[in-house]
């Protein structure tokens, strides 16, 4: 049997870091190929190797046994090699059929597009592959899960046997990711073969054949999935024992500091996307906010940290009506937030370490004195925060955009912690982090609240929420589902509500198959 | 209140087939001044150097008409200028990686000093040039159209870049929603990293853009100086190439739209002229109202959209 993909001693460096060091990866034909590593491993760059992205210094590429010079992105696709990125590359105002068939789209007379060949074919295509979808919808008005369908889709169009997805499930739903790994297996039975990058490892042990695990650049282990399990391959990645379950103590809650009454929000499209919610987060308890995303988690959030306007409800900290006080203003009263989206409200990206640390403070002592920063302090800061956080970076003046995911998270996490807040609100914490940081972000969790903090966690994570959570609130369709004590909740139950089944409490859902029939629904 | 009198203002200024004449000609510069900020806001390229281009495309239309006794010259000679100044600003701003805001500028600036200078190395006078030997465009009848009352005046008998301008609001039309290189140049624009991913050279799609935006621009500064009087002045473009970026935005980057938000132009211009005959109004005044007229369509615009989504809000918070 020869390998679908082979690369041998591939080397990438960029300015700082060598992403890639004597890489060997070996996929089979019609494999599931699962690669992990922590967040910089350079698992994305040996992909954009591959598919023609990046140049690398040294090593050799062969596909279905011979070898290859790829030098651009065409080379890749007519090789067969399809990429779904972290982050897709669709264009929002076209049509599903014109973003798959954009750049050899099917023509008429030499000069004009054939538009019913274009639905036709997409149409055809999506039969034959079973990825149901409707060729004349706009890109904008789908949901992400959909939007990454027209990524594969795009890909099968080009004839793509080699398929490699980049982190597909980091922004699905359960049932999102539910169906793609169905999308997978069907694709397999088609003859193709997949790669499959993620960070989660039960998805690793559910959908693939073989992995590979990478470290520093470096491959560190393969194995087929069957002779491996979740522990081991975490150790395998990280390098250590990680622990893949928090420990915590019981809560101790204490006073009520964060107080929602009947809030309604509005999102971006005018729709009312938070209906009358209504609790309350006590000093010391974790709340954890449950739902399939897109349930008002967001527009929640928002609109307590002052992103947002409150259009009715009522906000209060500490006794504290927030609703018409501004972001700063929040912030003075004890309010910090890890926002959902680290790349555009987490950090300012071209800034350094340093001066995304200080974004909060620095018009205030020690920081600022009068009209002036004061640079030692600064320094001082970045360097202690570094510290005590575990940021890897060669130095606190690298740019934030430098950092992988993992450590940007943390230097968000540094900044909003050192503010000794009195409510912490953590949304979509760990998305895309490797488990390391997974567990990392965990702890300082589960220590703000010790201190005293009344924390909000807002998860699409059902594991996350479960194990984090004193008490858990479930979200659908901008309203609460129910609220149920930490340990009591199991993941049925919690499905249920999610699903926005009613009749189901949490602990008693019947037997786990029912429930699961149901969720699937 | 006396409508009549209203209704007889509107029919002096408005209504009748000489102002409307003039309005179309009047917005023909405009029409495709806007197109040239279209087809390149379209490829997601910021282009403000429209000015400079048409008026080299005036200098260079009255060089060529003037030297070879031939209109059709100088608008081949125009179309050139458009092509290598379309096709510097490119290899600057996308290929050198210069700003491609202070390229722009540098390109209006140079655009001035160079047509003055020419103007009087060349042809050895200040100011403005004209010239006997310097041919117009012809007007075009349109057979049978011509002879039918109201249309025939209203829309035969204009020069041939006129109805050029129209055909090319057609053609860039059908160009951008009905071709595989339109669905591209949209796709660079709208997402130039999708384009790239999907084999689409997307340097040489902005390329093009910025060329064509040239060649657009030349034709508008070709009818300011050959398609009424046959006469190059300074500064001729009088800021049409920024007018053209006001129509474009006004008219929603739609080649529909920026024809009829130029239209608009044009009718105020018309009236304006209007206006100066009757000496009610300082010239100066008069020559500012449709630069007036297209801030406060832009103002009124925006307005519009802001309160539109106000009201949706409104609306959704009644239904819920
Ligand atoms: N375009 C680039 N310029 C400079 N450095 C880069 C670039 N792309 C990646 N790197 C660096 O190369 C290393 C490997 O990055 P890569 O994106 O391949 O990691 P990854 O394994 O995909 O991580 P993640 O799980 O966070 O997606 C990192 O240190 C990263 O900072
Ligand atoms: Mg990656």
């Amino acid at each position: 049997m020869t390998a679908a993909v082979e690369m041998l001693g591939i080397r990438k460096v960029f300015p700082g870091v060598v992403a890639n060091d004597n890489v060997d990866l070996s996929v089979e034909e019609g494999e599931i190929h699962a690669l992990i590593g922590e967040n910089g491993a350079g698992k994305s760059t040996l992909m954009n190797v591959l598919f023609g992205l990046h140049h690398p210094e040294a090593g050799a590429i062969k596909i279905r046994g011979n070898e290859v010079h790829i030098r651009k992105n065409a080379d890749a696709i007519a090789l067969g090699i399809g990429m779904v990125h972290q982050k897709f590359k669709l264009v929002p105002s076209f049509t599903v059929a014109e973003n798959i068939t954009l750049g050899s789209e099917p023509r008429h007379r030499g000069v004009f597009t054939d538009r019913k060949a274009v639905h036709d074919s997409v149409m055809e295509i999506s039969q034959r592959f079973g990825l149901q979808i409707s060729p004349d919808a706009r890109i904008q008005d789908l949901p992400v899960g959909v939007q990454q369908r027209v990524e594969i889709l795009k890909a099968l169009y080009r004839q793509a046997d080699i398929l490699i997805l980049d982190e597909p499930t980091a922004v699905l739903t359960p049932k999102e990711t539910r169906d793609l790994f169905g999308v997978i297996r069907s694709l397999v039975a088609n003859g193709k073969t997949v790669i499959f990058i993620t960070h989660k490892l039960r998805e690793v042990m559910e959908i693939s054949d073989r992995v590979t695990a990478m470290r520093d650049g470096k491959v560190v282990g393969v194995t087929k999935t069957s002779e491996t399990n979740p522990t081991q391959l975490a150790r395998m990645m990280v390098g250590r024992d990680v622990l893949l379950r928090v420990t915590k103590t019981p809560a101790q809650p204490k006073d009520v500091v964060l107080q929602v009454r009947d809030l309604q929000v509005f999102d971006d499209r005018n729709l009312k996307a938070v209906r009358g919610v209504s609790f309350d987060v006590r000093a010391g308890e974790i709340v954890g906010v449950a739902g399939v995303e897109g349930n008002g988690q967001r527009e929640l959030v928002e609109a307590i940290v002052g992103l947002r306007p409150a259009w009715g409800g009522e906000i209060k900290v500490k006794a504290k009506n927030l609703t018409t006080l501004n972001v700063r203003q929040r912030r003075e009263v004890g309010v910090s937030c890890v926002p959902e989206d680290r790349y555009v409200r987490g950090v300012a990206l071209p800034a350094s370490i340093e001066d995304n640390l200080i974004v909060s403070n620095y018009f205030k002592p020690p920081i600022a004195q009068g009209p002036l920063l004061k640079p030692d302090v600064i320094a001082r800061h970045a360097q202690e925060m570094i510290e005590t956080f575990d940021v890897r970076t060669p130095s606190k003046d690298v740019p934030a955009y430098a950092l992988s995911g993992g450590n940007l998270q943390k230097v968000v996490l540094a900044r909003e912690l050192s503010a000794q807040p009195d409510l912490f609100i953590a949304a979509q914490p760990t998305r895309g982090l490797d488990i390391g940081s997974i567990e990392f972000v965990h702890r300082q969790i589960v220590n703000a609240r010790d201190r005293g903090a009344a924390v909000l966690l807002v998860s699409a994570e059902l594991e996350e929420i479960m194990s984090l959570s004193d008490r858990i609130v479930v979200l659908y369709e901008g309203k609460i589902m129910g609220t149920i004590e930490g340990a009591r909740a199991t993941e049925e139950g919690l499905g249920l509500w999610m699903a926005g089944i009613t009749e189901a409490t949490p602990e008693v859902a019947g037997s786990p198959e029912v429930a699961r029939q149901l969720v699937a629904h | 209140m006396d409508f009549s009198g209203l209704l007889d203002i509107l029919q002096r200024y408005v209504f009748n087939i000489a102002n409307l004449q003039g309005m179309l000609r009047l917005a023909t510069p405009v029409v495709l001044a806007g197109l040239c900020a279209l087809i390149t806001s379209r490829a997601g390229i910021l282009n403000i150097a429209g000015e400079g281009m048409i008026l080299f495309g005036a200098w260079f239309g009255v060089a060529g008409s003037y030297f070879f006794r031939s209109a059709w010259m100088g608008l081949l000679a125009a179309m050139l200028s458009g092509l290598v100044v379309g096709g510097l600003f490119a290899l600057f701003s996308l290929k050198f990686r210069a700003h491609i805001i202070i390229m722009g500028i540098a390109i209006n600036i140079f655009a001035n000093s160079a047509t003055i200078f020419l103007t009087r190395e060349v042809f050895g006078v200040a100011g403005a040039f004209s010239d006997p030997n310097i041919a117009g465009l012809p007007p075009i009848e349109i057979p049978i159209l011509k002879d039918i009352p109201v249309l025939g005046p209203l829309l035969s008998g204009y020069t041939f870049i006129v109805y050029l301008a129209w055909i090319l609001v057609a053609l860039t039309y059908i160009f951008l929603y009905r071709t595989p290189w339109g669905l591209h140049l949209r796709a660079v624009g709208e997402n130039p990293q999708a384009a790239e991913t999907l084999g689409i050279n997307v340097q040489r799609v902005r390329f093009g853009a910025v060329m064509a935006s040239g060649v657009f621009a030349s034709l508008a500064g070709v009818y300011l100086s050959l398609g009424h009087l046959q006469m190059f002045t300074e500064q001729m473009a009088a800021g049409r190439g920024f007018i053209g970026m006001a129509v474009n935005t006004f008219g929603g980057g739609e080649p529909v739209g920026v024809f009829f938000s130029s239209l608009l132009f044009g009718i105020v211009e018309t009236i304006g002229w209007r206006l100066q005959g009757e000496r009610i109004m300082p010239v100066y005044f008069i020559s500012m109202l449709p630069y007036l007229a297209t801030l406060l369509a832009l103002t009124v615009f925006t307005l519009r959209k802001q309160q539109a989504k106000k009201a949706a809000l409104e609306r959704a918070a009644h239904e819920a």
